[in-house]
Formats: structure tokens, sequence, C-alpha cells
């Protein structure tokens, strides 16, 4: 009777590649890929995920590694008392990039309409030049500032950083909003012109309120390039004129890292940009390659 | 109501020259086409007499008021861009009004003028709309509306149908004529287009390298064409260019086929022209000389022969009811009337009958 | 007509260059100007604990020194080459992966691709400061991760062991770049013409010949953007470097960036930080060459 047992299946080889070609295979593989690209989502976000818990944690619980605990908010009260004043960092570090900005794209839109629109002698040398800055290692640049501020009693002063944040803002501001005044139709712009517009009329009857979208993207972009700056800040500031980013420091006291109050201020630093990046995201990739990919 | 005076009329990029030494006088009221195809200079041509171009030498003058100098406001003419250069941001009737808008008309003015002219363009209904909200005929209208929303001295238009589906190209070709002949104000029309040349101009200017070819009313051009250029360029199918020969009178293709008596002096070597519409189909032996059918089209309205001839094809147009099919042969017979004789190394043409 | 330019002279002469004069200046004054200035440095004894600056002039002499007598010069140089060699590889190969793990679109895929923006808006300086909290040797998440992967390394304290330490700051700054990277590569992946590739399916290729045969030579250009920029931000590597290790243990992670910081702040040499930061300006000068070749080809291809 024992050969009357359930008949054994037995796959050719042929019909075993049968059994992945086709759908089955497909379905193999993009399950995979789902399973890879969770991962991959998983790993960039753990960082984020784990600071953010850690800012609920007591300092007793942070010095733990677990997952359960119970929250609290205490750490962001903390970090705004004496002595790490979080508040006064913040501070500055709003007044900087705002100002920063506020300064570069009415500067960066003039001179992109002008590139976008002229032909004008040495162009390309311009635009070069302007891109090479922003390849330029900011230890160069900073070197003689670091000197003329000190001769000008500009250092820890918030005016001198927003002049030397001025120098990474500028040229992605520029670059960018060329970008988005060379995608505005020269068609429309020559119709206000015969119908019977001003070079200065066409421009703001015209060119801002159709680049409008545009400007906003680039104040987005130089705000977060401003507000997460670091090596000139390390270098011009000490006390008065402290950015966040620089103030993260303050938290490596004598006794370690002061880990619950530095995730808190971390959350404090990225949450705005994490809000505005979004707002944004369609062009951030466009803005940090400065055109030479759209 | 002006006149267009261009004399002597440049435009040069480094090397490359996009209008070549070009006078042309635009009548009065007159509906001037420049025809020719992409790169001829058409464009620029209309460009310079809007200003949105420097002529590199030359004068252009609107009336009696030489503009070289005038930015395009001031040169009072309106144009239709072949991409409309509609303002997204603003509502069709601010689309509409901005012309009036900018030059200070009184707001009172200005609604009953923006009014009348999309009633005129049967745009009213969709006055508070943003331009992204319309289809691309009705985008159309509305560039056109701006244009004739004041009374300017000239219309400029850069291939306006050039964006619309061919039906919608159709329909809005007898608005664009209609609308012109209610108006009567000097109008320049740019386009590639033969058929939108032919249908709407007084006066058609086919240009090609900066250069204008042949200037005449639509029958010139087409019955009368200057060279091998125009007639090759006017004209759907396009008209036939057989190589060949002139011996005693008899044109020779260069086969050595004798086709058909053309007079004049002998030349070793022409080109005769012959559209499809001048030849006639017969049955084998009883033309002027015998063909076998390359391919057989039937396109409804008539029926299209494209036939060996020799090394070369030729295509003859036959009756719509003709039927036949691929490899028959039939007999192909010229008109005498409407022959055209070129020289092939200057492409001029050579005036049969004078000799 | 595509052989006319495409911008048309308008007759507004003077406007045109007024519009650029602003941001020309502003350009000269905070980037022109103090890398000439720099340069000028370079050449001097400039030292901040004296009153006058710069001091004496000394021709090549800052030079030399860093080339003959400053093995830590030579150290930060060997760091930083290593390092930028590791990361442009690493972040371009895990980044080519992901996007073409995500470029197909749907929700799972643009959701993701949402979220790469994250890591992207965090300042470097801020990665750093995570990444040392994660590697911490007692509560660290990564470092118990792993501990557990790979016994041997449970209990080791990773800042302290220079080799470790140069591993952290490179996974930091992959982890830091690959979001960016990656949009940049869905992007090229997106203009690569779709019909190309149905294409080469119809004919017969298999997935991966498809890749290699079609996709692959389409995307060089991008592949090739995104690695002089990432090669030109690895050199320049400093805040992760400033928040993680400091340069340690020792001066096993010291970039020149961070060297330059050290000489010309601790040690107050600024004549001779200037020098070496104009070493580092020369590689830049040829990247940005490249880069700027790219942008402009791309707008007379347009």
């Amino acid at each position: 009777m024992t050969d009357q047992t359930t008949p054994e299946i037995e796959l050719s080889e042929a019909q075993a590649s049968e059994f992945w070609t086709g759908k089955r295979k497909q379905r193999f593989w993009r399950s995979i890929q789902a399973i890879l690209i969770v991962l991959a989502a998983f790993v960039m976000l753990v960082p984020i995920i784990w600071i953010f818990l850690a800012s609920f944690k007591s300092h007793v619980e942070v010095y733990q590694l677990r997952l359960f605990f119970t929250p609290t908010l205490e750490n962001y009260g903390t970090v705004f008392e004496e002595p790490y004043n979080l508040g006064a960092k913040l501070y500055n570090s709003t007044i900087v990039a705002f100002v920063t900005v506020a300064f570069a794209i009415p500067i960066a839109t003039m001179a992109a309409y002008s590139f976008s629109r002229f032909r004008l002698k040495f162009e390309t040398t311009i635009l070069v030049v302007i891109l090479a800055t922003q390849f330029v290692p900011a230890v160069v640049i900073i070197l003689p500032f670091f000197i003329m501020f000190r001769d000008l009693g500009l250092l820890d002063t918030r005016i001198g950083l927003i002049m030397v944040n001025l120098a990474i803002v500028m040229p992605f501001a520029i670059w960018m909003i060329k970008g988005f005044i060379d995608g505005i139709p020269m068609d429309t712009e020559e119709a206000a012109m015969v119908d019977g517009s001003s070079r200065l009329q066409v421009i703001k009857n015209i060119v801002l309120p159709m680049a409008a979208p545009g400007l906003v993207t680039a104040s987005i972009f130089c705000f977060i390039l401003a507000w997460n700056e670091f090596l000139f800040a390390l270098f011009l500031t000490n006390r008065d004129a402290v950015t966040l980013p620089i103030g993260l420091a303050l938290f490596r006291g004598e006794e370690g890292d002061l880990w619950n109050l530095l995730s808190a201020a971390g959350i404090i630093i990225m949450a705005p940009m994490f809000v505005l990046a979004l707002a944004i995201r369609k062009y951030f990739v466009q803005g940090m390659t400065m055109g030479a990919v759209r | 109501m002006a006149e267009i005076r261009l004399k002597n009329l440049t435009k040069r990029w480094g090397d490359f020259i996009g209008v070549d030494d070009q006078s042309l006088d635009i009548h009065d009221e007159e509906f001037l086409v420049l025809l020719g195809p992409s790169g001829c200079g058409k464009t620029t041509t209309m460009r310079m007499i809007a200003g949105l171009e420097d002529p590199t030498a030359g004068e252009i003058w609107i009336g009696d008021r030489m503009v070289n100098d005038d930015l395009p406001k001031d040169r009072d003419v309106a144009m239709v861009f072949q991409n409309y250069g509609l303002y997204p941001h603003m509502t069709i009737y601010d689309n509409i009004a901005y012309p009036l808008k900018v030059r200070g008309t009184p707001k009172a003015d200005i609604k009953p003028r923006v009014e009348r002219a999309a009633e005129q363009v049967e745009l009213t209904e969709f006055l508070h709309r943003k331009p992204k909200a319309l289809s691309g005929g009705q985008r159309q209208r509305v560039a056109l509306a701006r244009a004739i929303v004041r009374t300017p001295k000239v219309f400029l238009m850069d291939e306006p149908l050039s964006n619309l589906d061919a039906k919608l190209r159709v329909t809005m070709r007898a608005e664009l004529k209609h609308l012109s002949r209610a108006l009567q104000i000097t109008t320049v029309y740019v386009t590639h287009d033969q058929i939108e040349a032919m249908t709407l101009a007084d006066r058609v200017a086919v240009m090609r390298h900066g250069i204008i070819q042949q200037l005449g009313t639509p029958d010139d051009i087409y019955n009368d064409p200057a060279n091998m250029f125009v007639a090759g360029f006017i004209g759907s199918p396009a008209m036939n260019l057989i190589n060949g020969s002139v011996q005693s009178g008899m044109f020779i293709t260069t086969g050595g086929t004798k086709l058909v008596g053309i007079g004049g002096p002998d030349r070793e070597s022409a080109i005769l022209g012959v559209r499809a519409d001048d030849m006639s189909v017969h049955d084998a032996g009883e033309g002027d000389i015998d063909v076998t059918i390359y391919a057989f089209e039937n396109t409804g309205e008539s029926t299209l022969l494209t036939v060996q001839w020799g090394k070369q094809r030729v295509i003859a147009r036959g009756d719509r009811h003709l039927r036949k099919e691929q490899d028959d042969v039939v007999g192909i017979k010229l008109n005498p009337d409407h022959l055209y004789l070129f020289d092939p190394e200057s492409g001029d043409r050579i005036r049969m009958g004078g000799a | 007509m595509s052989h006319i330019p495409p911008m048309p002279t308008m007759r507004d002469r003077t406007l045109k260059y007024l519009l650029v004069l602003p941001a020309v200046l502003v350009v000269f004054a905070t980037a022109v100007w103090p890398l000439i200035e720099s340069l000028r440095f370079s050449f001097y004894q400039g030292r901040t604990d004296r009153g006058d600056f710069p001091q004496n002039w000394l021709g090549f002499e800052n030079y030399t020194w860093a080339f003959l007598y400053e093995p830590p010069f030579w150290n930060s140089v060997y760091v930083t080459g290593l390092y930028t060699v590791v990361t442009v590889v690493l972040t371009t190969a895990f980044a080519l992966g992901l996007a073409m793990l995500l470029a197909p679109g749907g929700k799972l895929r643009s959701g993701v691709q949402t979220l790469l923006i994250l890591p992207f808006a965090m300042s470097p300086a801020l990665i750093g400061v995570s990444f040392r909290f994660m590697f911490n040797p007692e509560f660290g998440l990564f470092d118990a991760f792993f501990g557990v992967v790979f016994p041997p390394l449970a209990d080791v304290s990773w800042l302290a062991n220079p080799d470790l330490a140069f591993a952290v700051i490179v996974m930091a700054d992959v982890w830091g770049w690959i979001p960016f990277l990656t949009l940049v590569l869905i992007g090229g992946l997106a203009s690569v013409p779709q019909d190309t590739i149905e294409a080469a399916q119809v004919d017969g290729a298999s997935g991966w010949r498809v890749f290699k045969d079609v996709t692959l030579p389409q995307l060089l250009p991008v592949l090739a953007v995104v690695i002089i920029l990432k090669a030109i931000f690895s050199l320049k590597t400093f805040d992760q470097v400033f928040m993680l290790t400091n340069g340690g243990p020792g001066t096993a992670t010291q970039t020149l960036s961070h060297y330059i910081y050290i000489t010309s702040t601790r040690y107050g040499q600024v004549g001779y930080a200037a020098s070496v930061a104009w070493l580092m300006v020369i590689p830049m000068m040829v990247l940005t060459y490249f880069y700027a070749k790219f942008v402009f080809k791309k707008d007379d291809g347009a």
C-alpha cells in the first residue's frame, strides 16, 4: 500500500525554471523591492525619530537604550532657561536668516532677470564666477572676514553674520530665480511691450506676478541655508550673536553630553526647516544643483 | 491706418544673416503675408517692425514716421504671438484690457471697449476666467481680442494659427479673414502654411534665406512663380520638377523620352515644372507618355497617382472616381498652358514662348 | 528657428547692467574679495595674537612649510582624500540603487520620496550630533545594532577608535547625502525617454541589459553632475566632523577644513591657514570648471 501514497510532484528542470518566469517572478521581485524601500525609509528616518523620542525622555531615561518611557515636555522648557537660554539663539537665527533673505532675494531677482533676458558683456564669465563662489570652501572666505570684523568690532554681531551669509545665499538665489524667469515665456513679455508697457512696467506687471511662486521658493530655500549655516557662525560668534546650530555646543557639559536637552534643541532647529522643506520639495533639487539638473 | 515701408532692411547675428538688405512697401489697409520655411527671416522681419528686434541696417517706416528708434510701446502696433503671450495671472478681461490700461485709457472707456472686443471674438462669457481655463482656440481669440481692443496703426500676427489643430485652424482662418476685412487695418501676417497665405493675403511675400523671392497676389504666386523655390513651395502636392533638356522645341527627359513641345531655344539642361492638377490621366497610349503606377492613393475628393517616370517619380491628380492598381500602366497628358521651365543652376524661371 | 539666438536684443543697454550691478557687488564683496584677500594672507606671516595684521612678507614659505614640515597637513590631506573618495562612491552607489527602486512612482514610493527631503533639510551640524548620539557606546541605537549583527563590535567605543571614528563620519555623511542624490537621480531617470526603454524591452533585452545598455548611458550626464557636486561638498566637509569627532581621536578624522579651522583659531596662524585654504581652492576650481561645463551645455542644448 505504500506505493499508493500521494505521488511526489517532481518538477523537471524546464518546469522549475518556468516556475520562476512570468508573473510569479515579477511578483516576487515586487515584494523584494517593497521590503527594500521600507528598509531604506526606516534607515533614513531612524536617527530623526530617535532624537524626537529622546527629546521627550527624562535625563535618566535618555541614558538607557529603551523604546518605552514616560514622555515629558520638561526638556523643551529647560533649554529656554539659564544657562542654555536657547531663546536668544532662536532669535539670532531667525533675524539673521530673515534679513539675509530680505537682502538677497530682491538683489538676486534683479540680476536674474537681466541674466535671463539680456545678453551682457562677460555674461558667461560672471555667471561662472557666481556659480564658483558657491563652491569655495567657507574656511577660505572666513579668514579675511574674521580679521576685518575683528578690526571693525563686528565680531559676534548679527550684522557681521548677515554679511557673510549673503556669500552663501546669493549664488543659489541668483541661479534659482534665473531658472524660474527662464521658464516665463518671452512671448508674454513681448506682448506686454507691444501692448504699450515700458520695460519697468513689464517687470512690475508681468514678470514679478508670474515669478512670485518662484521667488517664494527661492526665499524659503535660502532661509534654510542661512538657518543651517554653521562654520561662519562658529568663527564669528561667541556669546551675543550665537545661532542655533552653534548653540548645540552648549549642551556638552562637564559631565558629558546632555542628550535629552540636545535632542530637544535639535528638534527645535529641524522642525521648522522640515515644514519649509516639505513646502518647496519639488524645487529643492533644482535649487541645489543650480540648473545643472532640471 | 498706415502704410509700412522697409528700406534696405538687414538683420545679422555675427555671421548669420537673418534678413538680407530687403525693401518692401506694404500698402495702407493691406493684408500682407510673409511666407517661407522656418529660418527664412519672415519672423525676424516682423519682429523688427514690432520693435522687438533691432535692425542691423536699414529703415522701418510706419506711416510717415521712421520708427527705428522707437520702443515697441511707442510704435502703435498690436501683435498676436504664436504662443499667444497671454498673461496667465490675469483674467481674460484684464488681459484684453491691459493695452488700454497701460496706455492710461480712462476707466469708463475701458469696459465697453473690452466688452465689444470680446463680443467680436465671441468670448463674452469667459471674461472672468483665467487663460489656463480656456481651450487653445479660445486662447487664440483672447490674443486676437487684445489686439483689436485698440485701433492700432498696424496688426502683426506671428503664425497665430500654428498651435491649433487642423480643424480649428480652418475655422479660425475664416474668422480671421472676416475680421480683417471688417477692421480694415494694415496687417502683416507671418506663416509657413501656404494655404493660410493663399486664402488670407492681399499680397504674399515669399521669403527664403533672408531674401524676398517673390512679391505678388496669391494668383501671381501660384500661376506665375518667379523661380523654382516659389514654384515648389506653393501648391499641394508640390509642383513636379522634371530634369531634362530642350531640343528643337521639345522637352526631353533625362531618360531620353520626348515629352512635350514647349518651343524656345535648345538647352542642355532644364527643369520642367508641372503641377499635379495640370496633368490628366488617360488609358495607356492615349497620353503624352506611358508610365507605370508606383502608388495609387484615394483622398476622397480626388485621387493621387505617383508614377515612375524613368528614374523620377511624379505625382498626378486623377478624377475622384478613377480606380487603378499599383503597377498598372497609364497615359499622362500635360496641359501645355501651365508648364514652367527653370534653369537648374540658378533656379530662375525661363520664360517660354518668348523666342 | 533653432539657429537664431533665443534672446532678442532689446534696447535697455543701461538698465541691463544696472540690474546686475548690486548682485555683482555683493558677490564680489562677500566671495571674490575674501578669496583674493586670503591669497594675499597666504604669503604673509599672519598671527592673530599680535596687534598688526598681517606681519612679515614670507613669499611661499607658508606653502613650503605645509609641504615639508607639517605632518598634520599631510594627514588632513590623506583624511580628506580618502573621505572624499569613499563618500562619493558609497553615496552615489546607494543613491542610484534607491533611485532605481523609487523611480517607478506609486503611493509607497512617492511617499518615501517625500520623506527623503527631511534628512536633507537637517543642518549638517545636527547630523553630526545625532550620529554621536546614535554611536554612543552605552545607549547608542546604531552602536547596539552593530553589536547585535556583528558581535566583535559589541563592546567597542566607536569614536575612540581611529578607524571606526572615520567609519562613523563617513556613515553620517552618506546618510545625510543619500536623499539629495537620490532625488536628483530620480529626476534623471524620469528624463530618460520611456520609449527607449520600452523599445529595448520589445527588442528582447532583460531588465539588467535594459539598465546597462539604455538607461545608464542616458543617465551619465546627471550622474556626472551628481558625482562632481558630491565631491565638492565632500572636500569641504567641516560641520559634521566638528560636531561628531572634532577631528579625533587624535587627528584621525581631521579634514582639511577642520585643520584650517584649528590652525587659525586655536593657534592663531591665519597666514599659514590661508595658504592651506588656497591649496584646497585649487582642486575645487578644477571640479567647478567641469560642473560649469555641464550647466552651460544644458543651456545651449535647450
